[in-house]
């Protein structure tokens, strides 16, 4: 399963070439679009991240629908819960996800060249220790060795939900969709309140009117970083 | 090359992203990023130890060594992507991180980072730009972990430079 064609190698560096020149020009980050909006109620790569949510969740569903494009196929189980929420402890305290890494290696950064090498430690530690118990479990569809069933749920996606209900999967793609374009447009909403009280703030005390622009521009700073 | 010098909106850069991630995904799969770095690991633990790493089942039956996989070249991609970026718009210096309490939540955050993908079987791209877009239990399961987890981050993170 892990040989693929030299066309499919070169299409995905082609892809991540473009990916990694966006991301370094915007200054995307997927740590800032989770961490900004917890510590600093500041929302721009969370807009962004979800922004390009809605149209992956569009074109993928279509495709699915008529059976098209590599849908990722493994066994759903309780593992990602707990391992991403391991991920989401250090993606914050590295300041970067698996993108930024490189992309901020690419810059210069050695702090995330760093983090990047103690990644691949991390991962080789836990290669260590799914040698040695065969658990947690990995699913069956990556190695062939199924175990752990109680926590194993089985392959659940928009195409499967297709099978089950015979709803095209692309109806409820567009649910989803709804559910990320509601929550996109209460993060504008409230992007607007917030600057509608600084206003306010700002002719209240019309004298002393340095204090606010300056938490703004430290709030942007830090999104940035 | 006036216009390297500015800044892009992100949201108009991740629609870009998005429509360009729907083609790989017709060609070979949705963004992601985790299994290359694995790969990687396996490659460089293969390039030290050579075939004594077969000892190890998970680099037999999980992730055998190998040049041909495409996830490796999205990590390489998107570092050369970058790096042009950045040499373009005179963006490039070394950067080096100067307190230790930098360098001690860097190297945590990098193993936390490591050991959670490979427990997961996904990283954070294919948990929001690949499999929640698929619609994927496990994505919704991943988005609720990685929240919780980016949560108690900050609180730590917050501690630690509030100190």
């Amino acid at each position: 399963m892990h040989h693929n064609s030299l066309t499919q190698c070169l299409a995905s560096f082609f892809f991540a070439a473009v990916v990694g020149f966006l991301m370094q020009r915007s200054r995307f980050c997927n740590t800032a679009a989770l961490r900004d909006a917890m510590l600093f109620k500041s929302y721009r790569n969370t807009k962004a991240m979800l922004a390009l949510m809605i149209v992956t969740t569009l074109g993928f569903t279509a495709f699915m629908s008529v059976g098209g494009g590599h849908p990722i196929e493994f066994e759903v189980g309780i593992n990602q819960l707990v391992g991403l929420f391991l991920f989401g402890i250090g993606m914050v305290l590295a300041g970067a996800c698996t993108v930024s890494t490189w992309v901020k290696t690419g810059e210069g950064n050695i702090g995330a060249l760093w983090a990047l090498i103690f990644t691949f430690v991390g991962m080789f530690l836990f290669s260590l220790f799914w040698s040695a118990y065969y658990w947690p479990p990995a699913p069956a569809t990556m190695s062939a060795t199924p175990n752990l069933k109680g926590l194993q749920f089985g392959i659940a996606n928009a195409a499967t939900l297709q099978l089950k209900t015979g709803i095209p999967a692309f109806v409820f793609g567009l649910l989803q969709t709804g559910v990320l374009g509601g929550i996109y447009y209460g993060i504008v909403r409230r992007e607007r309140a917030m600057a509608r009280a600084r206003e306010t703030a700002k002719t209240e005390t019309a004298g002393v009117e340095a204090a606010t622009p300056a938490t703004v521009t430290a709030v942007s700073d830090a999104g940035a970083a | 090359m006036e216009i390297l010098k500015k800044s892009l909106d992100p949201v108009v850069a991740m629609v870009i992203v998005g429509v360009l991630d729907i083609f790989l995904f017709l060609v070979v799969g949705a963004w992601t990023v985790g299994g290359g770095e694995t790969m990687i690991t396996g490659l460089l633990a293969k390039a030290a130890v050579g075939d004594e790493l077969h000892r190890l089942p998970f680099w037999v039956y999980v992730f055998k060594p190998s040049f041909y996989y495409w996830k490796m070249y999205i990590s390489l991609g998107m570092l050369f992507g970058a790096f042009v970026g950045a040499v373009l718009s005179k963006e490039f210096y070394w950067r080096v991180p100067r307190r230790m309490d930098e360098w001690v939540m860097i190297t945590v955050g990098g193993l936390l980072m490591g050991i959670g993908i490979r427990l997961a079987f996904i990283c954070n791209v294919s948990t929001f730009f690949a499999i929640t877009p698929q619609m994927n239990l496990g994505g919704y399961l991943a988005v609720t972990g990685i929240i919780a987890g980016a949560w108690v981050g900050s609180f730590i993170y917050k501690k630690v430079l509030e100190s």
